[in-house]
């Protein structure tokens, strides 16, 4: 006995646990356990009744500690964290024990079986929860500052929105100019505005806004510090090199992406009159009146889709995704292209189209104006020849005609050329941003928290995240802004107490934990005339990658203990199931 | 046998109004409700006009000329294609082009 109050709850889930473990019985044998003064067991202890009923017996019974054997600690953690604050109790003085995913779940084929095993893990958690000790979690001031990295759409967009929430905002381009890809742009897709024009829009209130700094020629070299306060080095190309230092809280990622380069010789790119859809896109803004090539007009134009996109997996480096925004700018600039004087032919040979959602209204504006489409078969791409004449010919099959091996004469062979990742090693490696495998960076969950990324403080947004149009960039660009200001308008943030902490009397300074910490929470200190190791508690995220390499035993986890983890494998290995 | 695209055809009908073959989004509705059970399907017919394949179309003037013209298929297009319309106008020009009659 240690003069602890433990209170046990074991939930049934309504019959997710109940079913296959015999909870009554799992009560039953922890009932005698030291330091247990309460243990039920619960239809579902996360409903407010039970939640109630579990402040209420904490009052009644002066319960100083809690253990729930539930679900998994990812779900409900902090559910009931929250039970033991109201009930007076320490939060990090709770255990929540996974007996559904661990347990229920994984054996629906062995009631008995699956009980013992209950038993065994409420117990270690319990032998856990007599071990705790009271926490309080760690508060940072955060800098009411945000760092952006890239001056295109989604960047200056994000960096307008934190400055109208009252964060002052440094903006870093690594161009001359601001603007990014989309300034280069003539009439862009759904309603025509021009590239350049939203571009400037954008440019003039950034400029304008006090809060704002913009820095060109600029590129990040190196964050130091931690969540919520960070400082990084900003490099400036200019007649000389300069660097500067800022204190930042957050870092908004806005990168961009690169246009696919056809490879020579891919649908015939290299020879005269074979062109990406961004030169394309360019000839048609720049017409003049007429659309030519190289003095000669016009008059019929192939389009080859997915180039560079939902590439053969089998291939090396291929670009497996689809890159979205393609087809719609396609189509798009085919219609623009057939507002120019002089009568154009227009054949698209697709794949599949995917102009999703509104822009759907301009797949159809274009078949209406005259612009042919071919479903091409998935392993039988075109062919495109340079004829002795002097035009192209593009040899493919159309499906929509029964597989009809065609041959369209054309003046022109336009590319339809999709997004591929900007190749940025020193960024990736300053921020340590998490690349996929597609070579974009990852957001933490697609859904529920699409821009933030594992490194906390640091937010992607825009086409370095995947394709996206303009204005789905823009949409990320605000998320960005949005989750920054969360972080950052409290003024503080609280993080999980669950850190490492170091006995100076044990430590012998060897750097060994400094080795094996991720996340460079570890730094070297005179304490008293002795070199010991010493954690930074807000850079710390408790993983215990430092205890075990430590060969003095000097290094411990809160919360997680040496002799919690000792007395938890006891509880798992004592037979006292009746 | 490759067939060459030759966009002077779908030009050419297209002087008609009413013809519109190029709003078929390839469905096939028209050949499954046709009451002739005509031979041809219209979906492929109409793109060998817009692709141009004479031949093609030339092949087909026997089902072209079995249509009843009772516009079951373009009451029932989900894409308000002038069938019956539009086979109106190949007639014309199969009647000119093939059998050699004029305008008139």
């Amino acid at each position: 006995m240690t003069g602890r109050k433990i209170g046990v709850y074991v939930c049934q889930c309504g019959g997710n646990i109940g079913d296959y473990v015999d909870v009554d019985k799992v009560v039953e044998d922890i009932k005698g356990d030291d330091d247990v003064i309460v243990a039920r067991s619960a239809m579902f202890t996360c409903s407010d009744a039970t939640q109630q009923e579990i402040v209420q017996d904490a009052q009644e019974q002066g319960l100083d500690a809690l253990v729930v054997a539930s679900c998994s600690p990812k779900l409900h953690t902090m559910t009931f964290r929250d039970v033991a604050k109201r009930a007076g109790m320490n939060p990090f003085q709770y255990t929540q024990v996974n007996v559904r995913e661990q347990c229920s779940w994984t054996h629906t084929d062995d009631k008995t079986g699956a009980t013992e095993k209950a038993t065994r893990l409420v117990r270690a958690g319990i032998n856990r929860t007599r071990l705790t000790e009271p926490l309080e979690p760690i508060v940072v001031e955060t800098t009411p500052k945000s760092l952006v990295v890239g001056g295109g759409i989604a960047g200056l967009r994000a960096a307008l929105g934190l400055a109208e929430l009252g964060l002052t905002v440094f903006l870093v381009e690594k161009d001359a100019k601001l603007g990014g890809r989309v300034a280069g742009y003539g009439a862009m897709f759904p309603n025509d505005r021009k590239g350049s024009d939203l571009v400037a829009t954008l440019e003039e209130k950034v400029r304008a806004n006090p809060a704002i700094t913009v820095f060109t020629n600029a590129e990040l070299m190196a964050k130091g510090g931690s969540f919520g306060n960070n400082q990084v080095t900003i490099a400036i190309h200019g007649d000389q090199l300069e660097t500067i230092q800022l204190d930042v809280g957050s870092i908004v990622v806005a990168t961009g992406f690169d246009d696919y380069e056809p490879a020579a010789g891919e649908f015939g790119y290299g020879l005269d009159g074979v062109v990406t859809l961004p030169e394309f896109k360019k000839m048609v803004d720049e017409a003049p009146g007429l659309l030519q090539y190289q003095g000669r007009p016009v008059k019929t134009v192939a389009y080859i889709y997915c180039v560079g996109s939902r590439q053969d997996e089998s291939l090396e480096g291929a670009h497996t995704y689809c890159s979205r925004y393609c087809c719609t700018s396609a189509v798009h600039t085919a219609i623009e292209a057939q507002k120019l004087a002089g009568d154009i032919r227009q054949y698209h040979l697709y794949r599949d189209m995917r102009t999703y959602g509104k822009y759907e209204l301009l797949w159809n504006a274009s078949r209406e104006k005259g612009s042919l489409y071919l479903r091409v078969p998935d392993d039988e791409p075109p062919a495109v020849e340079k004829l002795s004449s002097g035009g192209l010919k593009v040899t493919t099959k159309d499906l929509l005609t029964g597989g009809e091996e065609i041959a369209i004469p054309a003046d022109l062979v336009v590319l339809v050329t999709g997004m591929v990742p900007r190749e940025n090693a020193d960024l990736v490696s300053v921020l340590k941003l998490p690349v996929g495998i597609d070579g974009f960076y990852n957001e933490i969950h697609p859904k529920l928290r699409p821009v933030e990324t594992i490194v906390d403080g640091v937010l992607i947004c825009g086409a370095c995240q995947a394709p996206k149009t303009s204005s789905e960039a823009v949409a990320s660009g605000l998320a960005a802004t949005t989750q920054s200001g969360a972080m950052l308008k409290r003024g503080f943030a609280e993080l999980d107490p669950m850190v490492a902490i170091v006995d100076n009397d044990a430590c012998t300074w060897c750097g060994k934990c400094l080795e094996a910490c991720p996340y460079d929470a570890l730094e070297q200190v005179e304490v008293d005339g002795k070199q010991v190791a010493q954690v930074i508690r807000t850079a710390c995220k408790g993983c215990g990658g430092c205890v075990p390499v430590c060969p003095t035993d000097a290094i411990d986890l809160q919360g997680y203990t040496d002799a919690q983890i000792r007395a938890m494998i006891d509880g798992l290995m004592e037979v006292s199931c009746s | 046998m490759t067939a060459l695209v030759n966009p002077g055809l779908a030009t050419e009908l297209a002087r008609s109004d009413e013809f519109n073959a190029d709003a078929c989004m390839n469905c096939g509705v028209c050949s499954a409700i046709c009451p002739m059970g005509v031979d041809v399907e219209v979906r492929k017919l109409f793109r060998y006009v817009l692709l141009g394949m004479e031949d093609k179309v030339r092949a087909e003037t026997e089902s072209v000329f079995s249509c009843l013209l009772c516009k079951m298929c373009e009451e029932n297009c989900p894409a308000g294609v002038h069938i019956a319309e539009n086979v109106r106008t190949l007639r014309h020009h199969i009647v000119r082009t093939t059998f050699g009659l004029g305008e008139g």
